[in-house]
């Protein structure tokens, strides 16, 4: 938790300096402080009939903090940018059929096709810059929309194959038994693979129900894909995020 | 490659939260896409005219295996019989089972196609009239070798039977290694073939290292091993003890266990964490069991890992015991220890088995040895006593 503390002072700082730089500078600028929280995931082409069954779904801790700011132009537009620290993971427990996987470890790895339960872990730390256009509709109502830039700080993919079996390359390889303890079980881990990079597009809407308080709506868009571009996978997987909170202006 | 598979395992927290967030099923059910027989079985009129024991009317096929051999007595007639398979879910097979086929010119094939129709698998069925044979002594001289047809990863042993053609007796757990060093070339693998022995070529055992996955499985090394029998790569990770199936059947009452070797032990002998054992040095297995191969309720018997020399279906022991380092290739020369008497009735209907095993580490199976042990053998021999 100290590592997140670290990150909601870095940010009130940057808030902080913003409203000095509003003091002086920029006198029309407005701030704000958000929270929300975020329901991730990843966008698919289609929904492989390869999974059988969820058994389990734990969307885990997902929440984002932000420092935002909007610098109006005229009475309707502004531009809009804030620093953002999202966390999220997550656990998935499923059933599989015909499922191609691969287990690795070190430099070794052995693939085949899974039938069986397969269990999925996430966990992610990501630090995003939004640039975006903000329209007014009204004096409650901002709509925005643009382009955002992530750095992820910390990102993990990993989990295991398990009870059921393996068939070594393809169906007709070599069968072979995964039970449900480590080394009976296939393990993979695809850390490595994850990029730190990420950059997409982002929509949003403010809702001014007080002075100071104020409801938001974020939709996210990755476009850079969540692995590495040397994994030339047909079909792309993008991550889409949702995320709902709160907002405080400052001004 | 690796991109695909990540996609895949995504693609599974995709279809979480689409589930969680609708009441959407997973769509339809994907076709099987295995091509497997799974059993055999030849129903006659009188089985125990027919075959030597009724236990061989039926048997399990391995997934490793596509030629089918089922062994029936001398006399029997295979010119019309109709073996009936179990497949695996949704696969078909031609010609159908249960079809009627003359099986004494040799074997019959069968193709089986998967539910998918995407992948077919060829298997050869043999149905072979076997005349007890007394044998003085059977020889196993490691001259045939090949690499392993499917993907040519790692050598497999044939033993040259009476009539000039080779037989599969000799089993190694090299598919078992594969698993988890799956980079490593033919060579590197625990059981090689030396091309420089005793007499010909020999056999070469080492213990190896097994990697990454290894020290995550706390399974950290894998002896070097060959014996007589099968190895069932379908239990290697959830159940390796029983991995290793020991023992054929054998008709002939063996007397005496020769043969020749060397070996060489590692350098440091480490525990089941991989911690160094320091003033340990390793010691390989060279033995010979004799046992019957069906239990008093007449249940098929094969002996595994963890019963090999324990099991109480044991007639006979033949055990070289302390195996003496020695870079020079060595003469051993072993008495089968007896613990009871052998039923001639029942040795001629193929009830016994015989299990030779050949270890570099005799803690092998707990992980338990030092990399870099090395046991070569050439040339044995089991003498076999002449029947009265």
């Amino acid at each position: 938790m100290t590592d997140i503390k670290k990150y909601i002072l870095t940010l009130v700082l940057a808030a902080s300096t913003a409203l000095g730089i509003q003091a002086t500078v920029l006198d029309s600028l407005r701030v704000d402080v958000r929270l929300g929280y975020a329901l991730g995931g990843t966008l698919p082409t289609h929904l492989d009939n390869k999974i059988r069954h969820i058994n389990s779904f734990n969307p885990g801790f997902n929440f984002t903090v932000a420092a935002e700011a909007s610098y109006p132009l005229n009475e309707r537009w502004a531009i809009h940018t804030g620093l953002r620290l999202e966390l999220g993971s997550m656990d998935v427990d499923s059933r599989v059929k015909n499922y191609d996987i691969e287990v690795v470890r070190g430099d070794e790895s052995l693939d085949g096709i899974f039938n069986g339960n397969v269990r999925i872990k996430t966990a992610q730390r990501r630090i995003t810059l939004p640039v975006q256009a903000s329209y007014s509709l009204s004096d409650k109502w901002q709509l925005r929309g643009g382009l955002f830039m992530g750095w992820l700080t910390n990102r993990r993919f990993w989990g295991w194959a398990y009870d059921g079996y393996l068939r070594e390359g393809t169906p007709i390889g070599a069968k072979i038994e995964m039970g449900s303890e480590p080394g009976e079980r296939g393990d993979f881990d695809f850390d490595a693979n994850m990029r730190h990079m990420q950059w997409g597009i982002d929509v949003g809407a403010d809702y001014q129900f007080h002075r100071r308080w104020g409801a938001f709506a974020e939709l996210t868009y990755g476009l850079s894909g969540l692995f590495k571009s040397d994994f030339k996978a047909v079909d792309t997987l993008r991550p889409l995020y949702g995320t709902l909170g709160i907002l405080y202006r400052f001004k | 490659m690796r991109a695909a598979y990540t996609y895949k395992y995504l693609s599974i927290v995709v279809a979480a939260i689409v589930m969680a967030l609708s009441s959407t099923g997973c769509g339809e059910e994907p076709d099987f896409c295995e091509a497997d027989i799974e059993t055999v079985t030849l129903h006659v009129d009188d089985p125990e005219a027919y075959f030597y024991q009724s236990t061989d009317s039926m048997q399990v096929v391995l997934s490793t295996d596509t030629a089918i051999v089922i062994i029936v007595r001398g006399n029997a007639d295979v010119t019309s019989l109709s073996p009936v398979f179990t497949l695996s879910p949704g696969a078909t097979i031609a010609p159908a089972s249960g079809s009627t086929h003359d099986f004494s010119n040799g074997p019959v094939m069968y193709t089986v196609t998967s539910q998918d129709k995407h992948w077919t698998r060829r298997y050869s069925v043999s149905i072979v009239p076997t005349t007890h044979t007394v044998s003085d002594t059977v020889r196993y001289d490691f001259e045939h070798f090949e690499l392993e047809t499917a993907n040519q990863r790692y050598y497999t042993w044939h033993n040259a039977l009476a009539d000039g053609t080779l037989g599969n007796d000799w089993a190694t757990a090299n598919a078992g290694y594969r698993i988890s060093m799956g980079s490593a070339q033919p060579m590197d693998y625990p059981t090689t073939p030396l091309l420089d022995g005793y007499d010909g070529a020999a056999v070469c055992l080492r213990t190896s290292d097994t990697g990454p996955f290894g020290a995550m499985a706390n399974k950290r090394l894998a002896a070097g091993n060959l014996f007589l029998g099968t190895f069932d790569i379908a239990v290697a990770m959830s159940d390796h003890l029983h991995a290793t199936r020991f023992g054929i059947p054998f008709t002939s009452k063996p007397d005496r266990f020769t043969g020749y070797y060397t070996f060489e032990p590692g350098a440091t002998v480490q525990d089941f964490y991989g911690k160094p054992i320091t003033g340990r040095t390793d010691s390989a297995d060279v033995y010979a069991v004799f046992y019957r191969n069906h239990d008093a309720a007449g249940a098929e018997v094969v002996l595994y890992g963890d019963n090999v020399l324990s099991s109480s279906q044991i007639v006979a022991v033949a055990n070289l015991g302390y195996v003496a380092p020695t870079t020079t290739w060595t003469a051993w020369d072993v008495e089968f220890v007896y613990r009871e008497d052998i039923d001639e009735q029942l040795l001629a209907n193929r009830g016994y088995s015989l299990a030779i095993v050949f270890s570099s580490s005799r803690r092998g199976g707990d992980f338990v040895g030092a990399i870099g042990s090395r046991l070569c053998i050439d040339k044995v021999r089991v003498i076999c006593s002449h029947e009265e």
